[in-house]
């Protein structure tokens, strides 16, 4: 993946729960709002210097959505959650490869 | 002579080269608003600087050899800073640029200054943005003794000085004390300088930056969409390694390169010969290397560091100096740059957020 695939050109939502990015290249990607909740980077969520997880998968509300995005500088977008959380940077090379990862085991599922 | 079209046009003009560049006008994308009316062609180059008529004539005579053409009309546009605004959230800002060098004392504040001044010097309207909080320099280089004045709503108005307005922390401290401060407040204290000030309208402003790849640098580029960074190094392999650092930093936070500036490069000897200190021609190797844009060396002189002492930056005080002169020259291919990587599209563009 090229520097410039992972700057988007239009961040905006798919449905009330999910966002979408529309990137450079033309490519979508589709996040599913629990499932980027928890993989949030923050400080909060990960311990920084082990990366142990510190977020328990339970706290967080099955229905739980993004109230507002913001971008951040050039390189990320930070999230408020409707379970109150907002500290978490998603930085685009983040969301780009996690897109990534994510159609790679969608296409592996069809493989099965 | 129907079958004229702009595709043969832009071929004609594909081998003329922008000299300071070292790129072809049409691949640049600085040709603009091509026009063929029958046997009559005409379009516009725009520059960021005067001074390159050659390149018209050079225009119209490529436009003449081809056949069927009677009739050239090629204007030289100057265009300052850029005119492409949309993703400066900082209204009124065209240009944000952030001086850095991951390691201290290369002169990166030397640089800045002169460098404002230089840009200024042409026409465009330049601030100077001191974000070295601890260690603020630009009021000595500049000789600042006077306080910002604040507006109402905690909007504060930035210092003029030598016709570019200057905003620093050193303006708030005495002299004899210190910031002793933890990131929070360097964010708050950024983000006021890039938000609070009343700027307004500036085709450059450039940024002083404090040497590392810390809060002060995140802050900037968290908070507002950066043009492109200069790198400042001395030749030094040691120097141009922490350069690298903080090359690395801006790439991960997608902030292109302009392009490096080599200071401390020579010294001139009273005989004329130039000797290369600190060895010759480093810097130049690292930006081909790693296919960055040169925007040229600045010698070691006693009289830059004497002016600079003084707050009377040599482009100021001496602007026919030979010193003066290496500034002017970086600043044109500094603005020569901006400007070709707005036309070629090479600024990130707006990011659309609907929410």
């Amino acid at each position: 993946m090229n520097e410039k695939a992972a700057i988007p050109k239009e961040v905006t939502r798919a449905n009330d729960h999910d966002i979408k990015i529309i990137w450079s290249d033309d490519c979508e990607s589709i996040f599913v709002a629990r499932d980027l909740r928890l993989r949030c980077q923050c400080a909060q969520c990960v311990e920084e210097m082990t990366g142990r997880k510190l977020l328990d998968p339970i706290t967080v509300p099955l229905d739980v959505k993004p109230n507002e995005i913001k971008l951040v500088g050039r390189y990320a977008i930070q999230i408020w959650w409707s379970d109150g959380h907002g500290s978490g940077i998603f930085p685009f090379v983040f969301l780009r490869n996690l897109d990534e990862q994510m159609k790679e085991l969608a296409a592996k599922k069809f493989e099965i | 002579m129907s079958d004229l079209t702009n595709e043969i046009v832009l071929k004609a003009l594909a081998d003329i080269v922008d000299p300071s560049l070292g790129k072809d006008i049409v691949s640049l994308g600085v040709v603009k608003n091509l026009q063929i009316e029958d046997a009559r062609v005409s379009c516009e180059i725009q520059l960021a600087m005067q001074g390159k008529n050659h390149l018209k004539k050079q225009a119209i005579d490529r436009i003449l050899e081809i056949p069927g053409v009677k009739e050239a009309n090629v204007e030289i546009v100057i265009v300052k800073g850029n005119s492409v605004s949309g993703n400066s959230p900082i209204p009124g800002i065209k240009n944000i640029i952030p001086i850095s060098s991951a390691k201290g004392g290369v002169g990166k504040s030397t640089v800045s200054a002169n460098l404002a001044m230089a840009l200024s010097k042409t026409g465009a309207k330049v601030g100077l943005m001191d974000a070295d909080i601890y260690g603020p320099s630009i009021p000595t280089l500049l000789n600042v003794t006077e306080s910002p004045t604040p507006k109402d709503n905690n909007v504060i108005i930035p210092v003029e000085k030598y016709g570019i307005k200057v905003m620093s922390m050193g303006f708030f401290l005495p002299k004899d004390k210190a910031v002793i401060w933890r990131g929070p407040m360097l964010n708050k204290m950024i983000t006021q300088f890039l938000k609070g000030v009343d700027w307004g309208e500036l085709d450059y402003l450039l940024i002083d930056l404090p040497p590392g790849t810390g809060d002060v640098q995140l802050t900037l580029c968290q908070q507002v969409p950066l043009t492109g960074a200069v790198i400042v190094s001395t030749p030094q392999i040691v120097a141009l390694n922490i350069a690298k650092k903080g090359m690395a930093m801006f790439q991960q936070l997608n902030c292109p390169l302009i392009g490096i500036i080599e200071n401390m490069s020579y010294y001139q000897i009273p005989d004329g010969e130039k000797d290369y200190i600190f060895g010759e021609g480093g810097a130049k190797k690292f930006a081909e290397e790693l296919d960055l844009p040169f925007l040229g060396e600045i010698p070691i002189a006693t009289s830059i560091r004497k002016q600079s002492d003084i707050g009377i930056p040599i482009v100021e005080s001496e602007p026919e100096s030979s010193y003066a002169k290496a500034f002017i020259a970086v600043a044109e291919k500094l603005a020569s740059q901006i400007n070709a990587m707005h036309s070629s599209g090479d600024v990130p563009q707006e990011i659309k957020l609907t929410f």
